[in-house]
């Protein structure tokens, strides 16, 4: 474990920065987000909140060109994006986990996405613990925790002004053996402060039989009860750091095929040329939603795919939350799925 | 197919070697594919299996699935039957002999063909459906796949005699003697001298032995919902009963999120399902 002074951090992100390009969150308007470090300007890593987008775009940018091409002559032209050397500092466990998770669906067995590996190989992810997890925290619920190492390169806790660094590899041992080492005492002291931290979060829904009760109750009016207020805007999923879901379109003018983030909030998501469209409404949409992160995940890779980041409930427009509507889940009546 | 260290969106160069209509209103096109590059054909047939489909690629309009519709043997083309319904494939129909085009695949994982050896099959299609099962079939005919299966029967319908696909060689199956085929249309015509009605009605009169058989459907919705049970009746037990499902895809190789059915992709992980392996997933279809 190493110490870093706080007053140092800017001077060590910046001399960093002639190896990487170095990203950590900064203010926006309203809200933090991650941009490249500069000396003008302050970093925002023990706010309360995290950052409104989650740290995903790195890897699957809201918009990115995947081939270039020229249609006169139905040409594709060789398209390999070089990555930069990036360092993302101050990420969260939250996101940090859900970028693990979503290693496991660009970078199967069977198919790796390019755009995703080479991002992702180019990259270490500093995080930072939550001394202070919000109202819509709910990490350690899913499984996380405010410490949680997932995903993560190193991580980093905050005591009593000071910062100390657990490192998880030689490429971030390389980055910080030049800093003092912390004692023996000072390194229980983290753990204690992380351990209570962690103790002190509320459970915000029972986990344990959730995906049974779901499965059982697919074809059940809870879905329709708890999707009534929904407006489909689906800032729900753009927000979400486990959401993936991708459109590919070609932009016809630039000669570039495109992928944009989607949704299933949206009704064109599924809709098929026949006609037909197996989500029909905000029912099935939102049912989608839940059942992949509380159930199809499960099925996947064993584990729930939500990392309890909060951003969904913090941003829903009508003030949705999902924890509250996966606590009703319980009260409905379980019923035999009628295929 | 194994994809680690090409890029699986990239698609293959290909040109189209034979275009013509296959029904009476145009709106259905058959195209055979040729591969601009041989490595790329070599690997195509190492991988194919009938029952699986591709996303066919045109620069600057997108992409969209569709089932193969030939066998391997047939020669080193792919052929593709396209029903004309949105904005890309009207323009897939305006391609002819000669035009490029892209391929991506061949994705999912097409009949379980070693599974089905040695037993009776009954191929049942209705519509532009038949595609992958005319691919099936072809493949079945072939001399060193014959033995590998016992009797073969094909129900074949269609709304109206025009919109018969594969009509020649179709026509030859009636001389074959190592198969069976009944041809419907959902109203009587003149000079038709095969089955009228729907085919859930057909199933029922030509009513195939459940003993030691698979049946495959592919059709629309509809006659699926419908052929589905008529099976069940005539004692094909859920294992037995093989179809292949269609949805909304872009990626087509699991990554893109939008074809699931409960925690299955329909481009991964189908579009081939028993009708047992459906009955175990969420109604989401």
């Amino acid at each position: 474990m190493y110490i870093i002074e706080n007053n140092k951090i800017i001077q060590t992100l910046l001399d960093w920065s002639a190896k990487f390009d170095v990203f950590a969150p900064q203010q926006v308007e309203n809200y933090s987000q991650y941009l490249q470090v500069s000396p003008d300007k302050e970093l925002i890593l023990s706010n309360i909140h995290n950052t409104r987008f989650p740290p995903k775009a790195f890897f699957l940018p809201q918009s990115e060109v995947m081939l270039k091409y020229n249609a006169n002559i139905n040409k594709l032209e060789e398209y390999v994006s070089i990555p930069k050397q990036r360092l993302l500092f101050g990420v969260r466990p939250c996101d940090a986990k859900a970028i693990k998770l979503l290693d496991t669906v660009f970078c199967t067995e069977e198919y790796h996405d390019p755009y995703w590996k080479n991002k992702r190989d180019a990259t270490i992810i500093i995080g930072m613990g939550c001394n202070d997890p919000c109202q819509t925290c709910f990490c350690t619920t899913v499984g996380g925790s405010p410490f949680n190492h997932d995903g993560l390169d190193a991580l980093i806790t905050e005591v009593d002004g000071a910062l100390f660094v657990e490192t998880f590899n030689e490429k971030t041992n390389e980055l910080f053996n030049s800093f003092s080492k912390a004692t023996k005492e000072q390194e229980k002291h983290v753990h204690l402060i992380q351990k209570s931290t962690e103790s002190g979060m509320n459970k915000a829904f029972e986990t344990k039989g959730l995906k049974q009760n779901l499965d059982q109750i697919f074809e059940s009016e809870y879905w329709t009860q708890i999707s009534e207020s929904c407006l489909g805007c689906g800032v729900c999923t753009f927000l979400c750091p486990t959401c993936f879901c991708f459109d590919i379109v070609d932009e016809i003018y630039r000669n570039q095929r495109v992928r944009n983030w989607d949704t299933c909030m949206f009704r064109i998501y599924s809709q098929e040329a026949s006609g037909h469209n197996p989500r029909p409404t905000r029912k099935e949409r939102t049912r989608q939603r839940l059942m992949h992160k509380f159930s199809y995940w499960l099925d996947h890779v064993g584990e729930i795919g939500c990392t309890g980041c909060g951003r969904c409930v913090r941003y829903c427009p009508v003030g949705l939350d999902i924890r509250a509507m996966l606590r009703t889940s319980y009260e409905f009546e379980r019923e035999v799925v009628n295929v | 197919m194994s994809d680690n260290g090409h890029n699986p969106y990239n698609p293959i160069p290909m040109h189209i070697v034979r275009a013509y209509y296959e029904s009476n209103d145009r709106s259905l096109k058959t195209f055979e594919l040729v591969f601009d590059d041989h490595k790329d054909c070599v690997d195509f047939f190492d991988n194919y299996n009938p029952g699986q489909f591709c996303q066919l690629s045109i620069f600057g309009k997108g992409e969209a699935p569709f089932g193969v519709a030939s066998a391997a043997w047939e020669g080193e083309f792919v052929r593709f039957t396209v029903q004309k319904l949105g904005s890309f494939t009207q323009y897939i129909h305006t391609l002819k002999a000669g035009d490029p085009i892209g391929m991506r695949g061949p994705l999912g994982n097409g009949f379980p063909l070693d599974e089905w050896k040695g037993k009776n099959l009954v191929i049942i299609g209705g519509g532009c459906a038949f595609s992958t099962l005319y691919a099936l079939t072809k493949h079945v005919h072939h001399p060193s796949n014959r033995p590998n299966f016992d009797q073969l029967i094909v129900i074949y319908g269609a709304r109206t005699s025009g919109l018969c696909m594969y009509k020649h060689d179709i026509q030859s199956w009636y001389q074959r003697e190592d198969m069976e085929i009944h041809q419907a249309i959902d109203v009587p015509e003149d000079d038709w001298l095969h089955h009228v009605g729907y085919v859930p009605d057909v199933v029922k009169e030509v009513a195939p032995l459940p003993d030691n058989a698979v049946a495959v459907v592919c059709g629309p919705p509809i006659m699926t919902k419908y052929t589905l049970p008529a099976l069940v009746d005539l004692g094909f037990p859920p294992e037995n009963i093989f179809t292949s499902l269609e949805k909304r895809m872009k990626c087509g190789i699991g990554k893109c999120g939008r074809c699931n059915i409960g925690s299955k992709y329909i481009c991964k992980d189908g579009p081939v399902f028993s009708l047992a392996e459906l009955q175990a997933l969420p109604a989401d279809i």
